[in-house]
């Protein structure tokens, strides 16, 4: 299989195709979503003035407050009866961000992630070892439907257990993998510590990495290391999970399914759009979704923008990988956190106070989170196992909530410095 | 209760100058240290320590930003003699006192010991050792 013919339309084609999705799906979630409507009707623009393409700039954002804020299926643009798969990721204030597919949108899903996996080569004779966090994350059932209907074998490994990891790609002779570039060299390190030779003991000839940002350097590091090509998968669940762009063989930029989410960069402070090549935030808008579309999605991802044709023969625009965040996201593992959200647990737990400092590192080659609180005075004990069970209760809690594993560190009460003026609350030691 | 000896617990992170900022602040400050106990975990520690003057000290050290805490231990006095230690301790036990932790020191001859347990069982502990005729230590034996 090569790839699709919506993958290599002419730009007039694609752009009348995107056209005629965006106002079918403006239509929609017109007359679908109250929250639409009224932010529609609160710019003064209806469905019906959308006569380009570009006039889409005339119609406001979604931010992820207002995802929270219909929590939990506010945004949702059909019945119940037709969503067939609901997943979530991590709130702030504690409410999670919920999205919500139709069978329709699971076939999308499907497709878009699927031709990723055809410039990786794969083929229903493939074995894929799925190394991405399955559960209520997008990653790992995002690859998963995919591969499954391309009738590729699946090994849903899921992430960790490093060694089980090793040995079943081994044992089983995946020819594939997914995951975060960080895991793969994880592996990689580990594996040459178990005494596995990584050319000879393993059948990997390809890899799919995405969840993090990655360097060159990293990236060639990764598909040297394990002998694989390495292509990288850009995605985010609020638009479908993984899927939404991909590298191929001959660029590192990643080919946006522009048939199915158009995108727009703008500049984050101005709000306004930027030209071709120049960096700045990445602005979604799904033109296929049933379950939950969404219109001018502000990513929070700057990256830029070519639409120059790609040696591969594929006319979707290309973007390159995620340059940072317009917002104060950490990306920890693959797991987005925000500072915010941390704080929002800790204020849960009694006994430390909001004065905290959120450290990011590298231990080896993963994210480690370490987070100083202090202690409140008031309830400081002359009881260190009272102590060690109120590190325990903070770990404990910012595991359930964020679903990542933070080291706690109790520090005494008033001994965080205390800047002029904004808190430096986060200091990223990774890079 | 005079047998209450107002015993400094301050909470330390582990690593290298903590302890030494408490005891040259303590120094500086004119306190002297009776006694001392380091209780460690993996990322901080308890100093808890007995001085002569522990409003003072308390003073002292929340002038320097450290975070104090004064609670209520008893000193026993035993002989050196094998079995007078294990008699205070079995006394404690008939009467379920749960001992939180211990620590002792040596003076002129005999051993200083001295317990925290429950604030509930803290009048318990001292008048049971006392009616078996444990020595316990006046508080003002150390605030001097």
């Amino acid at each position: 299989m090569t790839c699709t013919k919506a993958e290599t339309l002419d730009r007039a084609s694609l752009e009348a195709l995107q056209f005629f999705r965006l106002k079918e799906t403006l239509e929609r979630v017109y007359a679908r979503v109250p929250f639409y409507k009224n932010a529609f009707d609160g710019a003064g623009v209806s469905p019906r003035d959308i006569i380009a393409l570009c006039d889409l700039e005339r119609l406001p954002f979604t931010k992820k407050q207002d995802l929270r804020d219909n929590y939990p299926f506010g945004l949702f643009a059909v019945p119940m009866e037709q969503i067939v798969r609901i997943h979530s990721s991590s709130g702030t204030t504690g409410k999670p961000t919920v999205v919500g597919y139709t069978e329709h949108d699971m076939d999308v899903w499907a497709e878009v992630v699927g031709r990723i996996f055809t410039m990786g080569g794969l083929t229903s004779c493939d074995i894929l070892q799925n190394s991405t966090g399955y559960g209520l994350f997008t990653g790992g059932l995002g690859f998963h439907t995919a591969a499954e209907r391309m009738k590729i074998a699946v090994v849903p490994s899921s992430t960790g257990f490093t060694s089980r990891q090793l040995l079943l790609l081994k044992d089983f002779g995946a020819t594939a993998i997914t995951g975060t570039p960080s895991f793969a060299l994880h592996m990689a390190e580990l594996a040459k510590a178990e005494g596995y030779d990584l050319h000879k003991d393993f059948r990997l000839k390809v890899g799919f990495f995405g969840a993090e940002p990655a360097s060159r350097g990293l990236k060639e590091e990764i598909a040297t290391t394990w002998g694989i090509d390495y292509h990288e998968v850009y995605g985010l669940s609020e638009i479908i999970g993984p899927g939404v762009a991909g590298s191929c063989k001959h660029s590192a930029l990643l080919h946006i399914n522009e048939d199915h989410f158009y995108p727009e960069i703008i500049d984050s402070l101005t709000c306004k759009p930027v030209p071709d090549g120049q960096r700045g935030e990445l602005v979604i808008t799904t033109l296929t979704k049933h379950g939950l579309p969404i219109i001018r999605y502000r990513t929070g991802d700057i990256t830029s923008l070519t639409r120059e044709p790609c040696a591969c023969g594929r006319t979707l625009a290309r973007i390159e990988s995620i340059a940072g965040r317009s917002d104060d996201m950490l990306v920890i593992n693959g797991v987005n956190v925000f500072p915010s959200q941390i704080e929002h647990v800790l204020s849960c737990v009694q006994g430390v106070t909001l004065n905290y400092q959120i450290i990011a590192k590298k231990k080896g080659h993963l994210d480690k989170l370490e987070v100083d609180v202090e202690l409140d005075e008031s309830l400081m004990r002359d009881d260190v196992a009272a102590l060690e069970r109120l590190k325990k209760e903070c770990e404990r809690s910012l595991l359930n909530h964020l679903y990542i594993n933070v080291a706690i560190r109790l520090v005494a009460p008033k001994s965080i410095v205390r800047s002029e003026g904004k808190a430096v609350r986060v200091i990223d030691q990774r890079s | 209760m005079s047998y209450a000896i107002k015993q400094l617990s301050v909470f330390l992170e582990n690593k290298p100058g903590e302890l030494g900022f408490l005891t040259k602040t303590l120094s500086q400050g004119g306190v002297s240290i009776k006694s001392i106990l380091l209780a460690d975990s993996s990322d901080f520690g308890l100093a808890r320590t007995l001085v002569d003057d522990p409003e003072k000290a308390k003073a002292v050290l929340e002038n320097h930003g450290l975070s104090v805490r004064l609670t209520d231990v008893f000193g026993v006095r035993i002989d050196d003699v094998v079995g007078s230690f294990d008699r205070v301790v079995s006394l404690l036990s008939a009467k379920e006192i749960n001992i939180l932790y211990c620590y002792s020191f040596y003076e002129s001859s005999s051993g200083i010991f001295i317990f925290s347990v429950p604030k509930e069982q803290f009048d318990e502990a001292v008048l049971a050792l006392i009616a078996h005729g444990v020595e316990i230590i006046q508080a003002q034996h150390f605030y001097m």
